[in-house]
């Protein structure tokens, strides 16, 4: 009876533990493995420690690229959490009927491909497609602006396709809103904008932070979006670490550059992390959560 | 809660605005794979590319590829962390669950970067075999937490009366386990199936030079030009994972349902 129980004990350890090695092999290792190419000399001979692959981004047009795709990132969630809190606030609190239907056609959009949905934007933006036909038509504009391949056509497409993944996150904080709380507050004679300002929004944090991050992160390395929309003629984060890795196969720097990301990823997700919390403070007027 | 009239009618002015600008790109799409020019105006309406999709031989490979990998992707994430959530859910599992939400910090560049390197390293050959490696990865990633979550709502005295009442484990597994766990198994199968079959940028790195999965094949149409058969080829998989998502979405509800 004992030797069967310990048996069942080593067995169920062996079963579970295929999916902790997956996990090292594929995402710790690779990770540790990034960092360490990234400190190594690349010279064949000697595999010492130098910091020589970090030297080279010290200078503007890596500082450029870094600050472009971080000022994307960050334009691009504060511009979607804007776009969405309406919509998630609606949706959540007030649309009764048509929830189901609209949710739905909501995640639909997040199930396509993104490639299909950036190729879609080529449609929309070339000089005879749908914007600029209803810009000449008005009568606004006289001659087809071109709107593809510059950073708008990027900015534009990133909205697009992360939008969605703001969305959710704050329709579900919203959704687990205790109604009592907003009559209460207006039983209390608070105006509703009041109530949305004191009440609605700072109980919606966990909500907005998710989303910031679910857009943020993704954005900042994206590379299909700059590399479609944006003509290559800019560089971006996710576009430059492919081209060291896939076009000038140089491993070590494309390491270093990529952990350079990681960290700046890192630092800026914690700094946004207080940032939004000490801005919902400040609207709300300094209510402690 | 009231909404005062001129509100209530800015608010249903934003969310259709919001929708017209979430669904201007598949309207578009929609509409051009009808048309036979192939600029995408619009305009004589035909078959045209629909007959051009059907008779491409690339695309045919590049879809069954994409078929395999998803679903060996499927298999394998959902078999281990099937097996991990329920054998390690009452002894370890809350000391190794933060391993899995690592993966969601990560951006998913760095992560095929990663993978790319020490595949080089290790000299293994690129193909749909090491595809599959990161597509699990990224699929354990949805099935641990999605699972865990469904397991941990579950009575555990029901499994306990189950093993009290003479069960082995094997029958506890499959006849009280299994079927609790099922909803929350098939969304995440679905989920991390349509996350492989769309997933460009592993695929991008990983899948090497003679592989060519569906993202693979559409980017290279795009970077070449114009290539309208993608209108047709879009417009059919919008057909197919809004099929998917009802699926999803009504199996979501029935769950609820008997929660109720």
């Amino acid at each position: 009876m004992d030797v069967k129980k310990v048996f069942f004990e080593q067995l169920s350890f062996f079963i579970s533990v295929p999916a902790l090695i997956w996990q090292f092999f594929f995402l710790y290792f690779p990770l540790a493995f990034i960092v360490y190419l990234s400190f190594v000399s690349s010279d064949s001979a000697d595999a010492g420690f130098t910091l020589a692959h970090y030297a080279s981004f010290l200078s503007w047009p890596y500082i450029a690229i870094v600050a472009r795709s971080f000022g994307l990132a960050f334009v691009n969630a504060t511009v979607s959490l804007c776009l969405a809190y309406p919509v998630a606030y609606f949706l959540a609190l007030h649309m009764k009927r048509w929830k189901h239907i609209f949710l739905f056609l909501m995640i639909l959009p997040f199930w396509t491909s993104l490639l299909v949905q950036v190729y879609a934007w080529f449609f929309v933006l070339e000089p005879y497609g749908v914007v600029n036909t209803v810009l000449l038509s008005i009568g606004i504009i006289s001659e087809p602006l071109q709107l593809l391949n510059s950073i708008y056509a990027v900015f534009l497409g990133m909205v697009y396709c992360y939008v969605p993944f703001m969305v959710v996150p704050l329709y579900s904080s919203l959704e687990n809103l205790d109604a009592r709380l907003l009559e209460a507050s207006a039983d209390l004679g608070a105006s509703a904008v009041e109530t949305f300002r004191r009440i609605t929004l700072p109980l919606s944090l966990p909500g907005i932070r998710t989303g910031f991050f679910l857009v943020f992160i993704p954005s900042f390395g994206e590379f299909v979006i700059p590399a479609l929309l944006g003509g290559g003629r800019r560089m971006y984060v996710g576009t430059l670490i492919s081209h060291y890795f896939l076009v000038l196969q140089d491993s070590f720097t494309g390491s270093a550059f990529t952990v350079l990301v990681g960290v700046i990823l890192l630092l800026s997700v914690f700094l946004t992390y207080y940032l939004l919390r000490i801005s919902i403070m400040f609207l709300s007027g300094g209510m402690s959560e | 809660m009231i909404t005062r009239r001129p509100v209530g009618i800015c608010f249903g002015l934003w969310i259709l605005l919001f929708y017209l600008f979430l669904y201007i790109t598949i309207i578009v799409l929609v509409l051009s794979s009808f048309s036979s020019s192939s600029s995408g105006r619009l305009g004589d309406w035909s078959l045209r590319w629909y007959q051009e999709l059907f008779d491409s031989p690339e695309i045919w490979q590049a879809l069954k590829n994409s078929l395999v990998v998803a679903f060996s992707s499927v298999m394998l994430s959902l078999l281990m962390g099937m097996a991990l959530v329920v054998t390690s859910m009452r002894t370890y599992f809350d000391k190794v669950a933060f391993l899995f939400y690592g993966g969601l910090a990560v951006p998913e560049i760095v992560m095929a970067v990663g993978l790319l390197s020490s595949f080089y390293f290790f000299s293994v050959p690129l193909g749909l075999t090491t595809l599959i490696a990161g597509h699990t990865l990224i699929g354990l990633g949805y099935v641990v937490p999605m699972l865990h979550a469904r397991a941990s709502e579950l009575d555990y005295r029901l499994t306990e009366a189950s093993l009290d009442l003479g069960a082995t484990q094997t029958q506890t597994f499959f006849n009280v386990t299994l079927p609790l766990l099922w909803p929350a198994m098939v969304g995440a199968a679905l989920l991390v199936f349509i996350i492989s079959f769309d997933d460009f940028l592993v695929a991008f790195f990983c899948a090497g030079a003679t592989e060519q999965t569906l993202p693979l094949y559409i980017f290279s149409l795009i970077r070449m030009g114009s290539a309208p058969v993608i209108n047709a080829l879009s417009t059919l998989l919008l057909l197919v994972s809004s099929l998917l998502v009802i699926l999803f979405s009504s199996l979501r509800v029935r769950k609820l349902g008997v929660m109720k």
